[in-house]
């Protein structure tokens, strides 16, 4: 089943026609962020709350709806909105970032309450321009960064400003401070050269966040740890009640992040402790295939006599998929793949589009400035080939004899061996426009042909992220 | 009276088209009709420069010199505008202009020319300001509402300057001081020639 929820029908919309799928996809329209309302969170990590503007067009609809719906299509909206009001089929947007607030303990998603956000919405322009900070002595919004940027910690009440800058040891946890968080372990094994081991400590040495209680490193904070502390008088008679519940067996094992109470956080708070411990930053990332980053030639490079030296990784099972860039590589050089495509291809963005581009390329102010596909070609590699700027070319990738055709710009924007092209294009397949695949009056005013056609295999080994950013490729002129 | 002018420092823009597509934003210009665009010169090549162009709503205007019907005129703000109900599209306006400002709809086949179309310092045309027929031939009139051209407020580097003439030229003395460096900035060349391209 493919399922395609976009204010635009997307590229995959045409695809899947030419394929010839005829059952098991379907397109849902869905509103754009001036159709809705509720919370949006910025790459910044502060959050706005979004007043809806108009009414969802057409027949689109808002997320949350169509959530909704599906979940009461599955049979389990009752057990997934218990907490939250819907109305008409649409989820109240306050109480889904209240139930966001619930429970994301473990990100410091759980201080921005719709509430807040709307107050700093309502008094904008008593925040500072530079230090993003409202006054101290404001009656709604004292002291608070704009937008809660989270880590915020705590529960709402606990009034926890935001943190704008990660790990700010110059500053008291209140006030956006921070530490390094001991996510890997408290202490590892270390080889010293006359080949003995010895325990390092992972904890924080005579470092911490300005007024800390404690004035070392510490691990993450647990109801055991308090006890430790003493701290746990701190605790009301109610968050105890709820750390009790959430681990009746073991009180003591439950943390700051399991603690639904949020007891926990705003206990370490007071003491100007961060809750999930201070740690030493690392910068040997023990654990990962490559601690400290290596040379590895990519999977198709053209210095096939770099890659016996500085091969890819072993083959290897990464979560559920297997990894098999190592056999590609091999293969890749065993086939001559680099004398056939010698061209190394880049992919990126132009400033007149967005993403995969259907958006902005049906906005005709946008489109006219772009009205084609095209591939970057230096003068040399365009002069060997005989092609000329603004003539239509085909480029073929080194997988699945795939091909592409769009026009040449021939410019020393590339170095020689380097061509590169946009990927905000779609709606063309190997040379064939794909406007009569879109439903009626939705196709974009610019189609072309989209940049993946081209690329290859290749997945991160930590993140299993795909590689879609470099590849070879040849070019003929059409 | 001020005496309205653009000013685009080349040292400043980054080629975003930002300036463009506000033009056709505000003043719903048609497709293939371009009041404003960038020009990239040594595209791809070190000392690459980028600067946006549109009417430069000349003193003494060659476009307003050649005109056979006399449909140019000059505000008292020093802003160069038409009446499109007197062109007849004639294109002479075209050739005297030494930006290639002023722009033409194609109206039927042969490329017979439509009445001319160019940049009005976002300040319409003869009829009455704010009206609708003013809106539909020529745009909005941000000057009478007394704001400046939509392009040069929207510009992202501040690169693109709109306004009067003295206080622009003022603020680009200013940036040229500061910067001490490029743009004609005096000695420069002189005392660093031989390392520093500017």
């Amino acid at each position: 089943m493919l399922v395609i929820a976009d204010p635009h029908p997307t590229t995959w919309a045409s695809l899947a026609v030419e394929a010839g799928r005829k059952d098991g996809v379907y397109i849902l329209p869905i509103a754009t962020q001036f159709e809705c309302t509720g919370s949006r969170v910025a790459s910044n990590r502060s959050l706005q709350w979004g007043e809806q503007i108009v009414k969802p067009v057409f027949e689109c609809k808002d997320d949350l709806e169509v959530i909704y719906r599906i979940a009461k299509k599955c049979g389990f909206a009752d057990k997934m909105f218990k907490n939250i009001k819907v109305e008409n089929n649409l989820p109240e947007a306050e109480d889904v970032l209240r139930e966001m607030n619930r429970g994301s303990w473990s990100t410091g998603y759980c201080g921005q309450s719709p509430e807040r956000l709307k107050a700093h919405m309502k008094n904008q322009a008593k925040f500072d321009f530079l230090t993003m900070r409202a006054p101290k002595d404001d009656p709604e919004v004292g002291g608070d960064y704009y937008g809660l940027p989270w880590p915020c910690w705590g529960s709402p009440e606990v009034k926890h400003p935001g943190t704008p800058l990660l790990y700010n040891t110059n500053l008291n946890v209140m006030d956006g401070g921070g530490t390094f968080r001991p996510r890997f372990g408290l202490e590892r094994e270390e080889k010293l050269p006359d080949g003995t081991t010895r325990k390092v400590s992972l904890l924080a040495d005579g470092s911490y966040s300005k007024d800390s209680e404690i004035k070392d490193g510490y691990p993450e904070f647990t109801l055991a740890s308090l006890k430790k502390l003493g701290w746990d008088k701190d605790l009301t008679e109610a968050e105890m009640a709820t750390i009790t519940r959430v681990n009746s067996a073991n009180p003591d094992a439950v943390s700051w992040s399991l603690d639904l109470s949020g007891g926990i956080q705003r206990v370490a708070l007071i003491h100007g402790c961060v809750p999930y411990g201070n740690g030493k930053a690392r910068m040997n990332a023990f654990g990962l295939p490559d601690p400290i980053p290596v040379h590895r030639e990519p999977i198709y490079t053209p210095r096939v006599d770099l890659v016996a030296k500085y091969p890819t990784l072993p083959d290897a099972k990464q979560f559920r998929m297997p990894n098999i860039g190592f056999s590609v590589q091999k293969a890749a050089v065993e086939k001559g793949i680099a004398k056939q495509f010698p061209l190394i291809l880049s992919s990126g963005r132009l400033v007149e589009y967005e993403g995969g581009g259907e958006e902005t390329r049906t906005n005709p102010w946008l489109a006219e400035l772009q009205q084609d596909m095209f591939i970057e070609i230096s003068p040399g590699d365009a002069a060997d080939r005989g092609i000329k700027d603004g003539g239509w070319v085909w480029v073929t990738g080194a997988e699945n004899n795939s091909r592409a055709k769009m026009k040449a710009l021939v410019t020393e924007r590339v170095g020689k061996g380097v061509a590169w092209m946009p990927f905000h294009f779609g709606g063309w397949f190997a040379g064939k426009d794909l406007r009569g695949n879109y439903p009626k009056g939705t196709d974009p005013i610019v189609l072309g042909e989209s940049a993946n056609t081209i690329t290859t295999y290749g997945y991160d080994p930590a993140t299993g992220m795909q590689e879609p950013k470099v590849t070879l490729c040849q070019i003929a002129a059409a | 009276m001020a005496r309205m002018k653009f000013l685009c420092d080349a040292d400043r823009c980054i080629e975003c088209n930002a300036c463009v597509t506000a033009c056709k934003n505000e003043h719903e210009v048609p497709w293939g009709i371009n009041r404003r665009r960038v020009v990239t010169i040594d595209d791809g090549k070190p000392g690459e420069r980028s600067v946006s162009m549109a009417c430069m709503h000349c003193t003494d205007a060659p476009c307003a010199a050649v005109c056979p019907v006399n449909c140019i005129y000059t505000t008292a703000d020093g802003v160069v505008l038409h009446s499109k109900d007197l062109c007849i599209g004639c294109g002479y306006c075209f050739y005297a202009c030494p930006f290639g400002a002023p722009q033409y709809p194609q109206i039927g086949n042969f490329g017979s020319r439509g009445k001319m179309d160019k940049c009005t310092f976002c300040a319409g045309g003869p009829e009455a300001d704010g009206s609708k027929e003013e809106y539909e031939k020529y745009g909005a009139n941000r000057l009478a509402e007394g704001k400046l051209p939509l392009c040069a407020e929207m510009c992202s580097t501040k690169s693109l300057l709109a306004g009067d003439g003295e206080v622009i030229a003022q603020i680009y003395k200013e940036r040229v001081m500061k910067r001490g460096y490029g743009s004609g900035a005096w000695g420069w060349k002189t005392a660093y020639r031989e390392t520093i391209e500017s």
